[in-house]
């Protein structure tokens, strides 16, 4: 199904983006992010459980989860939990909804060390179905956000990829 | 998501975040230089190439090798190898998340085929 693929691009150098359409009224889609009984069901990757997730669907309001791996084949990863904390910024019911995405701890600490993200997500209608399209912009961790702005990412990955060229040659 | 996320570094990517520095990588890219031939290609003074080289090997960026009697410089591949990890790793979660919320939604609307 080509129309369900992710598609995934990166914007003025410091913005990645991510779309998708879903076969699924926009309202419905919508919903799935505002509500945590719906969000329960899908936010865990692959193997991850969400034991834990308020929401407090609001301007200003927090978003708190907690994600536990439940697969014995991630090894290392099984058994260990990570928290998030987002807390919203603005709120178009059924369009629009913007949040600060945050690593913190059971308590909803925030943990400074770790890049916070200011995530858009824009939901298009599309004949019934809807176009998710989510604009995750890094905030914060000043070195990132100093390298995203010099336009420095696709250098980065360019000459990672040149590296890993010349490890391979010198086997 | 957090905890599954490969490290990034935030040292190296402070120590990426200045001009000259970033220069001096991109120059390192095409293959090891001496302190004497970066800060000529860069126009700098040689004090202030080695001092931008210590912060770059301080970080993990590059290393230096001795060769005779003059220091070689190279990039190592790791910060770069984390920072691509973590994009990577971003983007993954994000599909898996998307192909469940796909699921969800099918049988929600009892679209569900299997």
């Amino acid at each position: 199904m080509s129309n369900n693929a992710m598609e995934s691009s990166v914007e003025n150098d410091r913005i990645l983006v991510l779309e998708r359409v879903f076969d699924a009224p926009r309202e419905l889609v919508f919903k799935m992010f505002s509500e945590a009984e719906h969000l329960r069901h899908w936010w865990g990757p692959k193997g991850w459980e969400i034991p834990v997730c308020t929401v407090d669907f609001r301007p200003g309001g927090v978003w708190h989860y907690c994600m536990k791996c439940a697969d014995p084949n991630q090894g290392q990863f099984y058994g260990m939990e990570s928290w998030g904390k987002g807390i919203y910024k603005e709120i178009v019911e059924g369009e629009k909804i913007v949040y600060t995405d945050y690593f913190s701890d059971a308590e909803g600490t925030i943990n400074e060390s770790m890049p916070a993200t200011e995530v858009t997500l824009a939901f298009v209608e599309l004949d019934g179905k809807t176009r998710l399209i989510s604009r995750s912009e890094y905030a914060d961790a000043e070195g990132l956000k100093s390298v995203i702005d010099m336009g420095m990412l696709q250098g980065i990955t360019e000459t990672w990829d040149r590296l890993e060229h010349r490890l391979q040659e010198m086997k | 998501m957090s905890g599954n996320r490969p490290g990034m570094d935030m040292a190296a990517l402070s120590a990426l975040a200045e001009p000259n520095r970033m220069q001096i990588v991109e120059l390192l890219r095409e293959g090891p230089l001496t302190v004497g031939e970066i800060a000529d290609r860069l126009g700098l003074r040689q004090p202030q190439a080695s001092k931008h080289l210590k912060v770059l090997g301080d970080s993990g960026v590059v290393e230096a090798k001795a060769e005779a009697n003059r220091r070689i410089y190279k990039l190592r591949p790791e910060p770069f190898q984390a920072l691509d990890a973590w994009l990577a790793s971003f983007r993954r979660v994000m599909e898996e998340r998307y192909d469940n919320l796909d699921d969800y939604l099918r049988k929600l609307q009892g679209k569900d085929r299997s």
